[in-house]
């Protein structure tokens, strides 16, 4: 035993030399650590680029690269938070935003947006929905991109079929119901049964009724009777115009159903351009979800990607210039032309391939709509994702099974939501 | 009680396993009946090898491309996971980490478990105890003590902290495993030696060494495969892309919008090529110290 605990020891100490030292040299060079929330060989080389472009433009700051995958992105920051070794500049979205700030992790960014070249260039929805998702209505993260939950849709099938696509929900049921054609192994429409079914649904539900919050006096809207409709249209399309192990799709199956070439229509963000236009080119394009009867545009945003300095970065001078390159209108306009999501930067409006691409022309036009209501979801509350996911995802699997009612299980996800939200408003 | 037994046996049915000898020899040597036992090996077969045909499909045929025979072969995800993804690097932090952790783990493992088995010391009870109640403690939990720890002895971002977290963590069930084996190894052996003037150390690498190889193998190669496939320390303890391992770098092929397939599966053969190695090479003494606390020698 007591060999065994001076051999460990001997390892430990003879090894510790190789640990780090990594802060800069003596050279006056500063060295800041920026990690990329969704690493991965789509956007890793387009960082890359932008930080070649950064270090030669600031030759004196050098960018250490480190990509983490999305999957675990949370779990990492909260390590590094609870061991004080964040990074200094982090990309960041509102998902987690509100987890973060409560940490006390990251540092305000409303003066230095105020005081520097991004005043008055953000868009200002999204400005609005970060500061939202922020329990002291401060900014703790400068946004770069916004996704909109769109409907893909195949325009060969459309034409063949001398249809227009929908407008209206009651448009979009009657296409999807067209479309199909089970013979051929042809669906209208996908349903997402599995992981992640319930934020796709709630964001479908807000659009048809048209109702333009998510809290009214305290209470959740979500069991809204034009809500439960919408909820009922969807699960009676489901096994007559969608396929039937739609039950279990998460977004992968989902993709790879429609770039399979089964599926007319699909519900997923702009973040699926890549796959969706790789595997069917100029054959899919995509329009906002569709409106109900009320004939109001409600959107319920996703989460707002950004960048954010973490307040124990001691160079934060040197990360916030980096944070503040990032979202400048040109490197804003590369990046995301590249990942074909909105850009955050106003000035971008302007740049030559917006006009190109018809899927981000299209939701920009949705989100800077003076008329588009934004009914942001509570993700700032630490039971959110439980509630959405954990308990409500299997529950949704038996409204489609036909085991449950749509207004019963509306009325069981929206007491939870209320109670949650009372709690919080207790905390505050 | 003494009713029962004074009863007069009732009318037992004839033993019923002679039968089924009798019939299960009749299948396996009537030709016309092989199939009883090859249909459902090839059943089995299958069920095991297609998610594995799926991956090397996967990785050899082109994006978007649905045949099920890949032809023409391409290369290209490879190139994606070696050179963009930086597998190269992965494959290298892994191989280092794993044989670290093979070594120390069964010399530790070893000198540990004879130790237990055959030293009387007090507290052994509670220390085995321990031992076992350490299995209950997911690795999650230990992950921020673990972190804060590393941090204060410079060991984040290094190749030895990670080499240390998980030989910390193997070791507890490495020792019981080992101590088991050696308590099978007869003590007689051992004394015969030193009556004869060896030193325990040397009864020790002469005598009882050689007979505790199958267990060597047995620690040795889940140490090497469990530190292989080790993502949440790798993933949570380095935030220095070079210091990264293979799992972490199969993450990467799977974003938050997109699912590049073809990179996961080309990384998934490279993760797989070793532990399939390793195991080809090691099964057969694998299945001996695995089974030698079975029968008692």
């Amino acid at each position: 035993m007591r060999r065994l605990l001076v051999a460990v020891a001997a390892a430990a100490l003879a090894l510790t030399a190789c640990g780090s030292g990594e802060t800069g040299g003596g050279d006056g060079k500063v060295t800041i650590t920026f990690w990329d929330n969704n690493g991965g060989p789509a956007r890793t080389p387009i960082y890359e680029e932008l930080i070649k472009r950064f270090e030669s433009a600031n030759p004196n700051i050098h960018v250490e690269y480190v990509g983490i995958p999305s999957a675990s992105v949370q779990q990492k920051y909260d390590t590094a938070i609870a061991g004080g070794e964040t990074p200094d500049v982090g990309g960041v979205t509102t998902s987690y935003l509100a987890h973060l700030v409560g940490q006390e992790a990251l540092a305000p960014v409303d003066d230095r947006i105020n005081s520097g070249p991004l005043k008055d260039k953000l868009l200002p929805s999204l400005v609005e929905t970060v500061r939202q998702t922020g329990p002291d209505g401060k900014l703790y993260l400068v946004p770069s991109s916004a996704n909109m939950d769109v409907i893909w849709y195949r325009t060969d099938w459309f034409k063949d079929a001398g249809i227009e696509p929908p407008k209206t929900w009651d448009e979009f049921i009657t296409a999807a119901t067209k479309l199909t054609d089970t013979a051929a192994n042809k669906y209208g429409y996908t349903i997402r049964g599995g992981a992640g079914s319930v934020f796709q649904l709630i964001t479908e539900a807000y659009a048809y009724s048209g109702v333009d919050n998510f809290y009214e006096g305290g209470q959740s809207t979500l069991n809204d009777s034009a809500n439960a409709e919408l909820v009922d249209k969807i699960a009676k399309l489901y096994k007559k115009a969608t396929p039937e192990a739609d039950v279990n799709n998460s977004f992968t199956q989902m993709i790879a159903q429609f770039t399979g070439g089964s599926i007319g229509m699909m519900h997923h963000n702009l973040g699926s351009y890549s796959d969706v236009t790789k595997a069917l080119g100029d054959k899919v394009a995509a329009i906002p979800l569709p409106v109900g009867p009320s004939g109001k545009r409600t959107v319920v945003p996703n989460p707002t990607d950004g960048f954010a300095v973490f307040k124990n970065s001691e160079n934060q001078d040197a990360a916030w210039k980096f944070a503040e390159f990032l979202t400048s209108s040109e490197s804003n306009s590369y990046w995301n032309e590249k990942v074909g999501q909105i850009p955050a930067n106003t000035d971008v409006r302007s740049a030559a391939w917006i006009d190109k691409a018809a899927h981000v022309k299209m939701a920009l036009g949705v989100m800077e709509d003076p008329a588009t209501i934004l009914v942001p979801a509570p993700v700032y509350l630490p039971q959110y994702s439980s509630i959405t996911k954990t308990d409500s995802e299997p529950q949704y699997q038996k409204v489609l099974l036909g085991e449950l009612s749509a207004q019963q299980f509306l009325d069981d996800m929206a007491k939870k939501l209320t109670e949650a939200q009372k709690e919080w408003e207790e905390r505050k | 009680m003494t009713e029962t037994l004074t009863r007069p046996p009732v009318n037992t049915p004839p033993p019923p396993r002679k039968p089924t000898k009798r019939r299960r020899r009749a299948v396996a040597e009537e030709p016309g009946k092989r199939w009883l036992i090859h249909v459902p090996l090839v059943v089995y077969l299958l069920f095991t090898l297609i998610p594995f045909y799926w991956m090397i499909v996967f990785a050899v045929r082109p994006t978007g491309s649905t045949q099920l025979v890949p032809w023409p072969i391409t290369l290209e995800h490879f190139d994606t996971v070696w050179n963009d993804i930086g597998f190269g690097i992965f494959f290298y932090n892994s191989v280092m980490i794993g044989l670290g952790v093979l070594v120390f783990v069964t010399i530790l493992s070893t000198m540990g478990g004879y130790a237990l088995a055959r030293f009387k010391f007090r507290g052994q009870r509670v220390f085995l105890l321990a031992l076992l109640c350490t299995q209950f403690i997911p690795g999650a939990m230990m992950l921020i003590p673990l972190f804060v720890i590393f941090k204060g002895a410079g060991l984040l971002n290094s190749l030895t902290g990670l080499v240390i977290a998980e030989v910390a963590f193997q070791l507890p069930l490495a020792l019981i495993l080992m101590s088991g084996f050696v308590r099978n190894i007869s003590y007689e052996l051992e004394e015969a030696a030193m009556v004869d003037g060896c030193s325990r150390m040397r009864a020790f690498f002469a005598v009882t060494l050689p007979q505790l190889k199958p267990a060597l193998v047995a620690v040795g190669s889940f140490a090497f495969i469990g530190a292989w496939n080790q993502f949440l320390f790798a993933l949570m303890f380095a935030s220095r892309q070079d210091k990264f391992t293979l799992p972490v770098g199969l993450s990467y092929a799977l974003g938050e919008f997109n699912t590049d397939f073809g990179a996961l599966a080309a990384g998934g053969v490279v993760a797989a090529v070793p532990v399939v190695l390793v195991f080809a090479v090691v099964q057969r003494f694998l299945v001996q110290g695995l089974s030698a606390g079975a029968v008692k020698g």
